[in-house]
């Protein structure tokens, strides 16, 4: 049986070669990039396409889910620099629309994205041309103030070489005043493959491993030796983009909180206020802007007026944060565990257990000769319950708890609720942030 | 594997090309080394590199596979070791303070020489000075002296410093006691050096040659001489030095001289029965060549000699007064020789032995006063000795300008020197990344392959990206043909193709050119260009220069700008010391650029006699045997960058010509599988944009695929082909060691 089929195979596989061939003679070169597309396709027995594409589709969506999810230590009060490459290479257009543009753009996301898992981080930005570096933010709460400053075009005009050992130093010399509880990091965006440095890098480095910062870098041309070398040293992570959307990816990898090393977590009990929020008629100066506004927040510990939390307070510099904040970077410690793709042999429930949207069933189709492959049905290890990829999807990115474990304990019930409220909260915060 | 495995059944000559970085030396090794302690005959391994540090790399390999062996719970007797030239080895603290090779030779003769240490016993009160570590090596019993172990060369020279042996001589004697011995080519090549070196070894030696690339070329200059003006007058001084000491020897000690006559009557043979630290100047012909025959009456008194090697110095100086290039063949050069001076051929052959028998009846020291006579009497033992596959070339002028005459004595056929060694040994293996095309080997070098073969590569990622550019972004065709290499266009596009490859390539970039001669003058219109100026605001611009020190600076800091992030470019050139024996791994080289094709200078005459020559003899064509020089140099150029399977980088060969399908087929297979259709026909701008893609997906990262066999898969395997049971337990080894 098997072997004419493999002959047929193998005829078929000459014939295409041998036309790719000749397309290949005729065709441009620009064409070169799009020619084994259609090898990832496959028919399956119907002649039908849609299976295959809804496979890949459904492995897309799933791609970044797949996490990591032992329960290890993580630094959840992280202080990290972001440093973005000024210099002439960042006018490429070789990412749409440019480098520059793209970066910025992604950079504002990150920002959010950064502050919204990890509400009680402190957040900076350092950019580097000319040779010198320059720091547009300090260390700050506040994402709008780091938007703010990306936003103003006077700070981001492009000019000669970047400088990483200026930028690693600077950013070096503003963290290593953070306490030792948060966690030290630089992510670093860099277009150029040169650097222009005054001195001995190597100096630099050994310094900022000693000081415990983790430096990340995201390459937006190619490998460059030394940056590889400072992030194996310093025990970050290097990665060099291929296009616009593996740029976000990699930077958005960034964003949960990394595992603590054994040697930095010498627990402590850190002091926090959890200020009460205050809506007035007539406006008031706040604490921290000097500018009126009629809601906001009261220190917990000097009543100073704080207009946003989470933040310091600028009279007490006590940590002011609310519960909701901790709550949300609380996920990153207990993340819920990845669930696991349900062949078709073993695909006995009708529903998704959170939506209750129907799953494709057996009786519809003659079943798929091989029972191996998924059936689109994915399985939680702890309740052995079955959700569809999109509740898959926003349990991993946007709840952070299984509903099936949930439902299953009552004991959890409680804590669903908390949860849930928490959640709530927080995005009606969310949106008034945007509104704002 | 299996192919050198046949290879030493059969115990015929091979000829493999594997790709470089993909662990050449080391299957080589474990494979030999197995089958040495497999068979109880123990045929010696004898591996010939190229360089020093090839040498060692080769003895840290086998360090580190007799390791693997020994964890296997294989406890073997093995020795191996390195030898090398006394320079590397010494550690007598004055004599290895000396910067020349020949200096230092020679004040090492100065201390062990036979004769001065007769002198120590015979006059005890005189102070002389003698080598304390060749006199403790002289006490103690040969076969305790090393014990077994792979030693570097590093180590060797430890050992001795412990035991207070001479560790050059000591490697010496050990040859024959070795089961592997690393040394150069020379060592085995060149007569000269091999009579002292290598005449012991036995006929069942299995002899590797790496890097074998040149070896045509390495076996063509252990043949040939040239000689210059301050040559000839520098022996002419000699000569009369000599006769003085001649005229002294005779008022003190007459028999001495009478001795030397009466041995030299009996014939030869005697002669050579002395001490291994006697033997200085060698002989430069081939042991089967040497007549067994009684020295010639007409030389054989000392100051007969001396005037005979007069009038022949006089006559060489009176040739090299011409005006014009004259080109002829030994025999005319000796009928001319004759009818001027009346010196025979006969008495020709031998000076080189008399010279040598000379020097050691008037116990000469400092021999390297000597080394110009040395060199005349070899030129004459030479040219009397062979007549076909030479030529005489005299030059008067060096780039028919400067007058300078230079008396080239060149051998034409690489098949003379190397053919002791294939009629010697039964198996020789010559390797390299870069044979191709394998047939010219074995036609030049004149033997029969029992396996030829050249294998590709099998990657776990496409790790490098062969480009062929051959026209500008304007569309201007590029090429370094002779009559388009100045032309603005194609200079300017050659910049554009370095300005462009700076912008987006990491790290160092490698750029040759065919000649220096060339490099200067195309850097310099850059300069004029302002692409210098471009280039230089990407990367720091090092050249390569004919000078070795400047050039070692130049990598020095080449590498240390690669390093550090700043990036750099090196531009050197195609045949010089960069393209041969440095590598340039991951970051110190992500794209090599050949700027033209390496065509060697087809102006000069010896390359023209070289090549008449193998039309006439071997049937190659002139073009042929041009494009396969150019061929392997430029795959030698451009193989420096991948060194391994994590390493990658970019190949661009910028010249119109390399799109030809005749220049293409001669690259090497490995090279050749990756080159794409697309690939061969590229713009500047075009090739950009693969290479960022390349660069792009290169930068990701990796996961070792498994490209290693398992024991099931060899067994398996094993099955199938109904092999050698040895055979099977080696490859495992291999494999496993490679893990």
């Amino acid at each position: 049986m098997s072997k004419p089929s493999s002959k047929s195979k193998e005829f078929f596989i000459d014939i295409d070669d041998e036309t790719q061939n000749v397309n290949q003679q005729s065709g441009y070169v620009w064409e070169e990039e799009y020619k084994r597309s259609w090898d990832v396709l496959q028919e399956d027995e119907d002649g039908s396409l849609k299976r295959s594409i809804d496979h890949l589709q459904n492995r897309l969506k799933r791609k970044r889910l797949l996490r990591d999810t032992s329960t290890i230590r993580r630094g959840i009060i992280r202080n990290m620099f972001l440093i973005i490459d000024l210099s002439e290479a960042m006018m490429e257009k070789d990412l749409r629309p440019s480098r520059l543009d793209l970066t910025l753009s992604y950079a504002e996301q990150f920002i959010l994205e950064f502050f919204d898992q990890n509400p009680i981080s402190q957040l900076g930005i350092i950019v580097s041309k000319g040779g010198v570096a320059e720091r547009l933010t300090g260390l700050s709460g506040n994402p709008m103030d780091n938007i703010i400053a990306l936003k103003n075009k006077k700070n981001i005009d492009v000019d000669g070489e970047p400088s990483l050992q200026n930028s690693l130093e600077l950013a070096r010399s503003s963290l290593i005043h953070t306490p030792t509880h948060g966690s030290r990091e630089i992510l670093l965006i860099m277009g150029s493959l040169t650097s222009c440095d005054p001195g001995d890098i190597y100096e630099s480095i050994e310094d900022l491993v000693k000081d415990n910062v983790r430096v990340s870098i995201v390459g937006l041309s190619a490998e460059v030796q030394i940056c590889k070398y400072i992030c194996k040293r310093t025990k970050g992570t290097y990665g060099v983009v291929l296009n616009e959307a593996h740029f976000k990816d990699l930077l958005f990898e960034i964003i949960p909180p990394p595992p603590v090393s054994v040697a930095q977590s010498n627990s402590k009990l850190v002091m926090m206020g959890f200020p009460s929020s205050v809506n007035q008629s007539s406006p008031y100066l706040c604490a921290c802007h000097n500018k009126p506004v009629t809601s906001g927040y009261t220190c917990a510990r000097c009543n100073s007026n704080i207009c946003d939390i989470p933040t310091e307070c600028p009279i007490c510099e006590l940590t002011l944060v609310s519960s909701p904040h901790l709550a949300r970077s609380y996920h990153h410690l207990f993340p819920v565990e990845n669930y696991t793709e349900v062949p078709w042999n073993s695909a006995t429930t009708t529903h998704c257990f959170a939506c209750q949207i129907s799953f494709p069933s057996l009786s519809e189709r003659t079943l798929p000769k091989n029972l191996e492959t998924s059936s689109g049905r994915y399985n939680c290890q702890k309740c052995n319950q079955h959700f569809c990829i999109d509740c898959d999807v926003f349990v991993h990115e946007a709840i952070h708890n299984c509903p099936g474990c949930l439902a299953t304990s009552q004991n959890n019930l409680k804590s669903l609720m908390g949860q849930v409220n928490g959640n709530f909260e927080n995005y009606e915060n969310y949106e008034k942030m945007n509104l704002s | 594997m299996i192919d050198l495995k046949k290879a030493l059944d059969a115990g015929g000559h091979c000829l493999l090309e594997m790709p470089s970085g993909t662990g050449k030396t080391v299957s080589l090794l474990s494979l030999i080394v197995s089958y040495q302690m497999f068979y109880p005959e123990k045929r010696k391994l004898i591996y010939c590199s190229r360089t020093v540090p090839e040498i060692e790399k080769v003895l840290a390999e086998l360090q580190n596979l007799m390791k693997y062996r020994k964890s296997r719970g294989l406890n073997e007797q093995f020795l191996g070791f390195g030898l090398t030239s006394r320079k590397n080895l010494c550690v007598h603290s004055e004599v290895s303070q000396e910067k020349w090779g020949k200096v230092l030779d020679a004040k090492c003769r100065n201390l062990t020489a036979s004769w001065i240490r007769e002198k120590v016993d015979l006059y005890p009160r005189e102070e002389v000075s003698l080598c304390d570590f060749y006199e403790q090596l002289d006490k103690a019993d040969t076969k305790e002296l090393l014990p077994d172990g792979i030693y570097t060369i590093e180590e060797l020279r430890d050992y001795g410093k412990e035991n207070d042996y001479c560790p050059y001589y000591l490697s010496r004697r050990m040859i024959h006691l070795a089961n592997a011995v690393v040394y150069s080519y020379h060592y085995l090549l060149d007569p000269k050096v091999a009579e002292l070196v290598s005449k012991e070894l036995s006929k069942d030696c299995i002899v590797v040659f790496d890097e074998a690339h040149n070896i045509d070329n390495v076996c063509i200059e252990s043949l040939s001489i040239d000689l210059t003006k301050p040559n000839l007058d520098a022996s002419a001084r000699s000569i009369t030095e000599l006769s003085k000491k001649i005229e002294k020897i005779k008022e003190r000690d007459k028999e001495k001289l009478d001795e030397e006559y009466t041995k030299l009557v009996e014939g030869l043979k005697v002669a050579s029965q002395s001490r291994d630290e006697d033997i200085f100047m060698a002989n430069p012909v081939l042991p089967d060549d040497i007549l067994k025959e009684a020295v010639p009456g007409n030389i054989r008194k000392a100051e007969h000699f001396v005037t005979f090697m007069r009038r022949f110095i006089e006559y060489l100086k009176t040739r090299m007064r011409a005006q014009h290039v004259v080109a002829e063949s030994p025999i005319s050069f000796l009928q001319h020789c004759r009818e001027v001076t009346y010196i025979e051929r006969k008495p020709l052959r031998f000076c080189s032995q008399r010279l040598i028998s000379l020097v050691r009846t008037l116990e000469l020291t400092n021999l390297d006063e000597y080394y110009a006579l040395h060199k005349v009497a070899a030129f004459a033992t030479l040219v009397a000795t062979y007549e076909t596959g030479f030529r005489l070339i005299l030059e008067p002028f060096e780039n028919d300008v400067v007058p300078n005459p230079i008396f080239h004595y060149t051998c034409l056929d690489a098949s003379i020197a190397i053919k002791p060694v294939f009629e010697r040994f039964k198996t020789v293996v010559i390797t390299s990344g870069t044979l191709s095309p394998l047939d010219m080997y074995p036609k030049m070098l004149s033997f029969t392959a029992a396996v030829q073969e050249s294998y590709s590569m099998t990657l776990t990622r496409n790790c490098f990206l062969p480009l062929i550019v051959t026209r500008g972004s304007d569309q201007v065709a590029i090429s370094s043909k002779f009559e388009v290499r100045n032309d603005p266009a194609v200079v300017r596009n050659f910049g554009q193709i370095l300005v462009e490859f700076s912008k987006i390539v990491p790290d160092g970039i490698v750029a040759f050119f065919p000649s220096y001669l060339y490099m200067e003058s195309i850097v310099s219109m850059w300069h004029d260009m302002g692409i210098l100026n471009e280039a230089w605001k990407h990367k720091l611009i090092f050249m390569e220069t004919p000078d070795a020190a400047e050039t070692s600076l130049a990598l020095m800091n080449y590498r240390k700008a690669c390093d550090n992030g700043r990036g750099a470019i090196l531009l050197s050139v195609a045949r010089g010391k960069v393209s041969e024996g440095i590598d340039f791994d991951h970051n110190y080289g992500r794209a090599v650029i050949m700027f033209g094709v390496p065509y060697q200078y087809t102006e000069s005459r010896i390359l023209k006699a070289r090549l008449e020559f193998l039309r006439e003899k071997h049937k190659i064509r002139e073009s042929d045997f041009l494009t396969f020089d150019a061929m392997r140099h430029a795959a030698q150029c451009v193989g420096r960058v991948i060194r391994g399977k994590t390493d990658y980088g970019l190949m661009i060969f910028a010249d119109k010509r390399f799109g030809r399908m005749d220049k293409r087929s001669k690259l090497p297979k490995w090279i050749n599988q990756y080159i794409t259709e697309t690939a061969i026909n590229l713009s500047t701008d075009m090739a950009l944009v693969i290479a960022k893609k390349f660069l792009r997906s290169m930068a990701q990262p990796f996961e070792h695929g498994i490209s290693l066999w398992s024991l099931e898969d060899i067994e398996s395997k094993y099955h199938n082909n109904d092999q050698n049971v040895a055979k099977n337990g080696f490859t495992n080894r291999r494999v496993s060691l490679k893990d």
